[in-house]
């Protein structure tokens, strides 16, 4: 098995075209990729040239990124949004990615009512489902309503739908200081993507902090001032029989003027990291071992 | 409603939001509409009509309207792979199918644009697995919509008596592996299917997952890939096949092969008068299914 299994890099994290950035994570020994919706739309051969560059890669989609304020809108607002989602939906389809990443909404426009949040996601559910894709809703940190994922997990249980989870993210997670012991309440079976990242600061009390800090300066796990913490993190969701991908959501402003080998030996680094020191988990057999006589 | 039966604890009705009340068609599409033709005769539907403006001929048997949509422009008919027919369409009937509709949008299915031209029937339609359609239609009762958009045979009977007592009995939808329970949450949530329990299991296919419409006249049954024959986790959900419901099956399956079908031996599954089904022409099967 791949040492790096199970682990994953953003296509945000890296500068370029969409054919070099599937390249630079092969080339590190990654098999698996977040995609952006983004990355298709901007594809100089459109939509169908990015769907073609990821199954030429031969690298699978770990999922598909990222929709957002969707949900409590009402009136002409939530059918603008129905009609964002449905395209996102069918790119989702597209590219072949079974997950997509809603973020919980920012909009003050809005409802507060955890009901009325929970109706529009079994229905963003309902709409992926013939589709064969599944809506994993991540809590922002700076979510007007929900942003923690205790919260997020209280929307996705009273929408109670066989193809909507939460997805975590460690920076949203250490941002909020939501107490991890919180995890236990969730089923691992309904988290349907863990996105990893540390950042350098202690503390981003402020949702202003938090923004600026989440899109342009966050680091691979284990480059952080939050390396204990994520430890902790992966460690209960492994305890947890949490068997999903973790993706690393890296933002950074300075990994976007390095080049793409160099970012993606990090993302390597951090992966054998985590497998190794964290997880401890065994290394793979050398192929001539599994190979039959 | 107070019980019956005084001391009797009330059995609360089944929910049936769309007021559903059976199927009213089934549609398949194909690319080569005569020689699908007279499979469809043989199991003993009739043309009675062509319509007006599309490449769409109208069969029935008894209560059974089937739609054959060989109309080139059409994606469903283009879609078709290897020249065989794929069930494109089941249509509802309904008490109001402009509710339907707008209830299964705002519970998150798909709107399917309809391509009526002036003067024809604009037929509500959500999007179904695969390319298909869900239909939904409320002029079932007082007037027939065939009237509107297809022109009867000349000399044919517009109704035709059903070969062996046939009915619908349900629809065979195939599925991914693991993908029972979203779907069968999907057509509870939309359509209130209810589910019907394992132990409970007609004709000789007794697979997968069934459920049941919330009028009851029909089934629809979930069948997940073998395990190993499909590795593939998104392949091809599809509206795979018809159940026909007979009162007697091994009657059915003589006369039937009378008439130049034959049958998968079925003895190795089940005795034979549990169901029947036919062997595959131009990829298609029909299941018959003991209906008492």
């Amino acid at each position: 098995m791949n040492p790096l299994h199970s682990f994953g890099m953003d296509t945000i994290t890296l500068a370029g075209s969409l054919e070099a950035k599937l390249a630079a994570m092969k080339d590190a020994g990654f098999e698996q990729v977040m995609l952006m919706a983004r990355d298709l739309v901007t594809h100089p051969h459109g939509v169908a040239g990015a769907v073609q560059a990821v199954q030429a890669s031969g690298m699978r989609p770990t999922g598909f990124q990222v929709l957002r304020d969707f949900e409590g809108l009402s009136g002409h607002l939530h059918s603008y949004k129905v009609d964002i989602a449905q395209s996102m939906l069918k790119m989702c389809a597209a590219v072949g990615a079974r997950v997509l990443l809603v973020c919980s909404s920012t909009s003050r426009h809005a409802s507060d009512d955890l009901d009325d949040l929970a109706r529009d996601l079994r229905k963003l559910a309902m709409m992926a489902l013939p589709l064969g894709i599944e809506i994993a809703y991540e809590g922002l940190s700076w979510g007007r309503t929900v942003n923690q994922f205790t919260t997020a997990w209280d929307v996705v249980c009273r929408a109670d739908c066989p193809n909507l989870g939460i997805g975590l993210d460690s920076f949203h997670v250490f941002a909020a200081q939501t107490p991890l012991q919180a995890l236990e309440e969730i089923d691992p079976e309904r988290i349907l993507l863990v996105q990893l990242s540390d950042f350098m600061w202690q503390e981003v009390p402020t949702f202003e902090e938090r923004m600026t800090t989440a899109r342009t300066f966050r680091v691979f796990p284990g480059e952080g001032v939050h390396s204990e913490q994520l430890a902790q993190l992966v460690m209960q969701l492994e305890r947890m029989g949490y068997r999903g991908d973790y993706s690393f959501e890296v933002f950074n402003d300075d990994y976007q003027q390095l080049p793409l080998d160099t970012i993606a030996q990090r993302a390597r680094r951090s992966a054998l990291w985590l497998r190794d020191d964290v997880m401890h988990r065994p290394a793979p057999l050398p192929a001539w071992a599994s190979t039959k006589a | 409603m107070p019980p019956l039966t005084p001391g009797r604890e009330a059995v609360p009705d089944m929910p049936n939001r769309l007021d559903m009340a059976g199927l009213e068609f089934i549609e398949y599409a194909t690319t080569r509409p005569q020689a699908f033709g007279q499979t469809l005769q043989a199991l003993g539907f009739l043309p009675v009509a062509r319509h007006r403006s599309r490449e769409v001929t109208l069969y029935r048997q008894g209560r059974m309207n089937l739609v054959v949509n060989a109309h080139p422009d059409d994606a469903r008919v283009a879609a078709t792979a290897n020249d065989h027919p794929v069930i494109s369409a089941v249509a509802f009937r309904v008490r109001d199918a402009l509710k339907a509709h707008q209830h299964c949008l705002a519970l998150g299915a798909w709107d399917a644009p309809s391509h009526a031209r002036a003067m024809e029937l604009h037929i509500p339609a959500i999007q179904g697995p695969g390319s298909s359609r869900f239909y939904f239609v409320d002029r079932w009762d007082e007037f027939s919509i065939y009237d509107i958009d297809f022109k009867p045979i000349p000399g044919v009977d517009p109704q035709p008596p059903s070969l062996a007592d046939m009915g619908y009995f349900g629809v065979v939808q195939y599925i991914g592996a693991g993908r029972s329970g979203p779907w069968m949450t999907y057509l509870e949530h939309l359509f209130d299917f209810t589910p019907v329990p394992d132990d409970q299991r007609f004709g000789i296919l007794p697979k997968g997952k069934l459920m049941k419409s919330p009028c009851g006249q029909f089934l629809w049954q979930l069948v997940e890939p073998d395990p190993g024959l499909d590795d593939e986790w998104r392949s091809e959900e599809r509206l795979q096949r018809l159940g026909l419901g007979v009162p007697d099956v091994s009657a059915a399956v003589q006369h039937l092969k009378s008439r130049g079908l034959s049958f998968v031996d079925a003895r190795t599954l089940h005795p034979e008068d549990r169901g029947a089904l036919t062997r595959p022409v131009m990829g298609v099967s029909f299941e018959l299914v003991h209906q008492g």
